[in-house]
C-alpha cells in the first residue's frame, strides 16, 4: 500500500482535500475514491475545496476530481484554486524568532477576493490582492492582505489572541481576532494614509499604523 | 466565426435589456451581422426595448426543444433586418426548462451565422445566470455608480472566474456628472478602484434612453443623444477601435442649456 497522497479534513466551515506533494495522479484518484466510499452518504451535501501541497493540477485532473466529488453528492468550490507553501524548514540561527510555531502552515492566496468568495485555512494567510466587502478570510493565525482589506477578516480563529490582521488598506467590514469582534464606524474615516495592523490590546481589537517589528 | 458576448450584471434594474438593445443595433449599424438572444426566460422584455413584441412565434425553448429551427425563431429587425435579428424568451415557462448544455449547443449554432450574438443575462445568479453564461467567449457587465449595484458585479466577476469566462469588461451606466461632482455619487475611478477590470465604456444617464425604450427605438440611433453617443463608441470599441470616453466633465451651464433645448426642439 502507497503511502497516503489525499488527505480529507474536515474544519467548522467545510471539507478540504489536501493532495501532498509529488503525489501520483492515479493513485490520487484511488485513494480518493476508496476513502470516500468507506465513508459513503457521510460527506454528502458538502462543498469540497482542494488544497495541493506544490503546485497545481492540470485543469483536466481538477475535471476529473471534481467528477468523482460530485459522484459522491458533493461539489466541488473551483473559485479557491489554492497551492500551499510549506514554510521553509529551516532559516538559520538568526532568524530563529521569526520562524513560524510548528505545524503552522501559510497559504498564499494570488489573487483578488471577490463578494461570495471565502477562505477558512489552518495556519496563515497571505492574499495578493484585495480583499473585497462580501469576501471573506479566516485562519487560525495572522492575516496578511497585500491590497485593500474591505470585506470581513477573521485572524485567530482557535481563540489565539496573539493573532493579527495586517493590510495595505485596512477598511473592513468587520474585523474578528479570535473571539474579539469590531466593525467600521457608520460614519465615514478619513482613508487610512499607509499599511496598518490589528491585533487585540487590552480587550479589544485596536488598528495602528504599521511599523517595523523591530521597532 | 462570431463571438458570442454575454451582457450580465447581478443587480436587476441597472440596464442590461437596454445595453444588449443599444449594442445590437449599434453593431448592425457598423454593417455587422448580430444575433440577440434574451436568456430571460418567463420575464423576457428584450423583445420590447426592440419593439419587437407583437412578430415573436417562436421561442428560444422551442429551438431547444426542436419544435422549430433555428433561422424560424430568429426575428427580423424593423430597421437592420437580416442583419439584427432576435432570438425571444420563452414568456410562460421558467429559468430551468434549459440547461447550458443546451445553451452552448445553440451557441455553436448562432455563432456560424453571425458576428456578434449577444446574450441578454437575467438578474440574479441561479440557473438563468448560469444558462445565459454557458457558451459566451466573453462577458460584459452592467452596473451604476450604486455601492450595491458594485457589490453586485464584483460577486459576478468572481463567479465568471470559476467558468471558463476570464477578463470580463464593465460597462458603467447611468452616470450622473453634476452628482459626481456634488460627491453624491460613486465616480469612474471609485469603481475601478474596486472591480479592478477593464471599462468598456460609460454610459451617462439620459431621459431620452426611457423615452427610447418605451417606444422601443434604441437611443443608439439618436445621433443628438450623449447616450446614444457612448454606446456608439462601445461599438466601436468591440469592434477592436481605440475611441476615447466622452468628457463628461466637461460640459458646463451653457452647453447643458442648449443641449436642453436641442432635445426638446427634437422631441417636438
Amino acid at each position: 500500500m502507497n503511502k497516503d497522497v489525499c488527505r480529507i479534513k474536515g474544519s467548522r466551515r467545510g471539507l478540504v482535500i489536501t493532495i501532498s506533494a509529488g503525489a501520483d495522479f492515479a493513485e490520487v484518484l484511488r485513494q480518493l475514491q476508496e476513502k470516500l466510499s468507506a465513508a459513503e452518504g457521510f460527506f454528502a451535501g458538502a462543498e469540497v475545496k482542494l488544497a495541493f501541497e506544490d503546485g497545481q493540477f492540470s485543469k483536466e485532473q481538477v475535471d476529473a476530481l471534481a467528477e468523482l466529488i460530485s459522484a459522491f453528492g458533493m461539489s466541488l468550490d473551483r473559485a479557491q484554486p489554492v497551492t500551499r507553501y510549506s514554510p521553509a524548514p529551516s532559516v538559520g540561527e538568526a532568524y530563529k524568532e521569526a520562524e513560524p510555531a510548528a505545524g503552522e502552515e501559510t497559504l498564499l492566496v494570488r489573487r483578488t477576493l471577490r463578494s461570495g468568495q471565502k477562505i477558512h485555512y489552518d495556519g496563515n494567510i497571505v492574499v495578493m490582492g484585495d480583499v473585497n466587502p462580501g469576501a471573506e478570510v479566516a485562519c487560525t493565525g495572522d492575516i496578511v492582505v497585500l491590497g485593500s482589506l474591505r470585506g470581513v477578516a477573521h485572524a485567530g480563529i482557535a481563540d489565539r489572541v496573539d493573532a493579527m490582521v495586517f493590510a495595505f488598506r485596512l477598511e473592513p467590514t468587520q474585523l474578528r481576532i479570535a473571539h474579539y469582534i469590531s466593525r467600521s464606524p457608520d460614519e465615514k474615516q478619513p482613508q487610512p494614509l499607509g499599511p496598518e495592523v490589528a491585533r487585540v490590546v487590552d480587550n479589544m481589537i485596536q488598528i495602528s499604523p504599521y511599523t517595523h517589528w523591530g521597532s | 466565426m462570431g463571438k458570442v458576448i454575454v451582457i450580465t450584471s447581478g443587480k436587476g434594474g441597472v440596464g442590461k435589456t437596454t445595453t444588449t438593445a443599444n449594442l445590437g443595433h449599434g453593431l448592425a449599424a457598423l454593417g455587422r451581422k448580430v444575433c440577440l438572444v434574451d436568456a430571460d426566460i418567463g420575464l423576457r422584455n428584450l423583445d420590447v426595448v426592440l419593439g419587437l413584441e407583437n412578430r415573436i412565434v417562436y421561442h428560444l425553448l422551442d429551438v431547444v426543444e426542436g419544435n422549430c429551427t433555428v433561422s424560424k425563431a430568429l426575428i427580423r429587425d424593423k430597421q437592420h433586418g437580416e442583419n439584427l435579428v432576435l432570438l425571444a424568451a420563452a414568456q410562460t415557462r421558467e429559468k430551468d426548462a434549459v440547461n447550458p448544455d443546451q445553451m452552448r449547443d445553440l451557441m455553436k449554432v448562432l455563432r456560424k451565422e453571425y458576428d456578434y450574438v449577444l446574450v441578454d443575462c437575467p438578474a440574479g445568479i441561479e440557473q438563468g445566470f448560469r444558462n445565459a453564461v454557458a457558451g459566451a467567449d466573453q462577458a460584459i457587465l452592467v452596473t451604476t455608480p450604486e455601492v450595491s449595484a458594485v457589490r453586485d458585479a464584483d460577486r459576478i466577476v468572481g463567479l465568471l472566474e470559476a467558468t471558463e469566462l476570464h477578463d470580463p469588461q464593465v460597462i458603467i451606466n447611468r452616470i450622473r456628472p453634476d452628482m459626481v461632482r456634488r460627491g453624491d455619487m460613486l465616480d469612474i475611478s471609485d469603481v475601478d478602484d474596486f472591480l479592478r477590470i477593464p471599462i468598456l465604456g460609460i454610459v451617462p444617464d439620459d431621459e431620452s434612453i426611457i423615452v427610447s425604450t418605451n417606444r422601443g427605438e434604441p437611443v443608439v440611433n439618436d445621433q443628438r443623444s450623449r447616450s446614444g453617443q457612448a454606446y456608439r463608441n462601445i461599438c466601436r470599441r468591440l469592434e477592436g477601435q481605440e475611441v476615447s470616453f466622452m468628457d463628461l466633465q466637461g460640459e458646463n451651464f451653457m452647453q447643458r442649456l442648449l443641449r436642453r433645448i436641442r432635445v426638446g426642439a427634437a422631441n417636438r
